[in-house]
């Protein structure tokens, strides 16, 4: 029955579909419109790509520090499953020369199918991030974490994984109307990848999967 | 421009290729990924599991195939598919067969060594064994579904039943998507009732699989329309059990997926057994069983 199911993989990349939304919060009345492509990487035909995970997300600085923001997936929508994203971006601490500027972004993952099918996830990402060149770009290192809240799973067996994390590291190149953003996430790598239905593509062996986001935000 | 255009393009053509697949329910097929031409059996020289040593050969005289015509409760003419039967067709009356349903791959070339070492339970050829490609599979006609597999199991078993079998001399044997048809059809028989139930790497739930991949409690529905539910399904299946799986199967998890079938079997306890294989995958279970201890159980399994 072994086959490297591509179109699965859109499952285990439901819990890492997206870049961080925001790592370094918009200005006060400031509005964004971000589009994110990208997941983690799988064989097509003879290619490897990452899975085109496509987001839309809208973000509004409520003041300097903190920025709302709300994404829908548009690929789960194709599938039938409103995945929508709300959360908030709260800068900590502010750049002092080395020391880096420092976020959390908790977010409340939403995925709707009907009313028998429904499940919410929440997420934490937590980034250290360093502006330069003038703050035109700045440089990031984080982790996101998702956490299952069931503790049981199909056949009343017990969930295994209720954390999972993915470090992660990303550039954002700041322009004067436009943000351009790529990151690379290891994603979930404390889980066994090689003892399901999955084949991912990973430079990591047995463990996890790898996910690359393209991203390019339109800031008013 | 023009470039921004192609490149624009070519994402959304990605999106929509791959987006087209995000409902699993296609990926539980994966026919004919190496196409034939005709069926070759004995001297089928393609990708194969495993292969066996000439004393496993079936002489050529009981290597029967034919076609049946499978019809669902929906269709009005039924659709063609092939099925071979290894053993003289002529005693199935008075013999007994093992029904094997085969995996999700390609069609019966690839399956035949399994069918064919079957075909040497106890000793050569004392069993008859029946097995057939889906629709879809191999020169089967139609497309691959989930309902069609009991469906075209269903007709191989009305093919029996005409020959004169009956059920108590029927076992019934499925390996990985096999089982999805070797369960329902032994929990719920339609032709004829099988006695006795061997699965080979099941398949617990379409959710299970589902929640094995993406490692969360996730509804199986957000991804697949397939009903499967063998974990379900076993709890109406009274008959002799016999679970065989391999411990390090990368595929179907023997946690996750096989033991959740063997617990919830519905019989007495003393009427299922399990064999779990140190070291064995998903595909290569009878090779680390080493082929005459597997046999050997499968044998003494049939006539317990």
């Amino acid at each position: 029955m072994r086959r490297t199911l591509a179109a699965s993989l859109v499952i285990i990349t439901i819990a890492s579909c997206a870049p961080t939304r925001f790592v370094k919060p918009l200005a006060k009345k400031q509005q964004a419109v971000n589009l994110s492509l990208g997941g983690a990487l799988i064989k097509y035909s003879k290619l490897t790509i990452p899975m085109p995970f496509v987001t839309a997300t809208y973000g509004y600085g409520i003041d300097s520090t903190l920025t709302g923001f709300g994404s829908l997936n548009l690929t789960s929508l194709l599938a039938g499953n409103a995945q929508v994203e709300l959360g908030l971006t709260k800068q900590l601490l502010h750049q002092k020369g080395v020391w880096p500027g420092f976020s959390i972004t908790p977010v409340a993952n939403i995925i709707y199918r009907n009313k028998d099918a429904s499940k919410l996830y929440p997420q934490v990402d937590i980034n250290a991030f360093w502006e330069y060149n003038h703050k035109r770009n700045f440089f990031y290192l984080g982790v996101s974490n998702w956490f299952e809240l069931a503790g049981k799973r199909a056949h009343d067996q017990q969930q295994e994984h209720r954390w999972i994390f993915s470090p992660m590291i990303g550039e954002t190149f700041v322009r004067k109307k436009w943000d351009y953003n790529i990151e690379l996430k290891i994603i979930a790598p404390n889980i066994a990848n090689n003892s399901n239905v999955v084949g991912y593509k990973t430079p990591f062996g047995t463990h996890g999967a790898f996910g690359i986001y393209l991203g390019c935000t339109r800031k008013f | 421009m023009k470039t921004q255009y192609h490149l624009h393009l070519s994402i959304v053509a990605i999106a929509s290729c791959l987006s087209g697949c995000l409902r699993l329910d296609d990926n539980l097929f994966n026919a004919n990924s190496n196409k034939i031409e005709k069926y070759e059996l004995n001297n089928y020289k393609g990708e194969v599991d495993f292969t066996l040593d000439a004393s496993y050969t079936i002489p050529s005289t009981l290597v029967n195939l034919f076609t049946i015509n499978s019809k669902a409760v929906d269709e009005t003419m039924g659709t063609k598919i092939y099925a071979v039967y290894i053993g003289d067709t002529t005693r199935i009356a008075t013999d007994t067969v093992i029904m094997y349903c085969h995996g999700n791959k390609d069609h019966m070339d690839f399956y035949w060594p399994r069918a064919q070492l079957l075909a040497n339970t106890s000793s050569k050829n004392r069993y008859g064994v029946l097995m057939l490609d889906y629709r879809g599979y191999g020169l089967s006609e139609g497309k691959p579904s989930e309902s069609g597999l009991a469906v075209d199991v269903d007709a191989g078993l009305q093919w029996l039943k005409a020959k004169g079998l009956s059920g108590e001399r029927l076992i019934m044997y499925g390996f990985s998507m096999g089982s999805i048809p070797a369960t329902r059809l032994t929990a719920e028989p339609r032709s004829l009732k099988p006695s006795r139930l061997i699965l080979e790497a099941p398949i617990a739930s379409a959710e299970a699989m589902v929640q094995d991949a993406s490692a969360l409690a996730l509804p199986g529905s957000f991804f697949t329309d397939l009903k499967t539910d063998n974990a379900a399904l076993i709890k109406g299946v009274k008959q002799p059990f016999m679970w065989i799986h391999g411990t390090e199967d990368d595929f179907l998890n023997v946690r996750t997926q096989g033991e959740v079938v063997y617990k919830n079997y519905g019989g007495s306890p003393g009427n299922k057994e399990p064999h779990l294989i140190p070291g064995a995958g998903h595909s290569n279970v009878p090779v680390y069983f080493t082929f005459p201890k597997y046999l050997q159980a499968v044998g003494t399994f049939m006539r317990k």
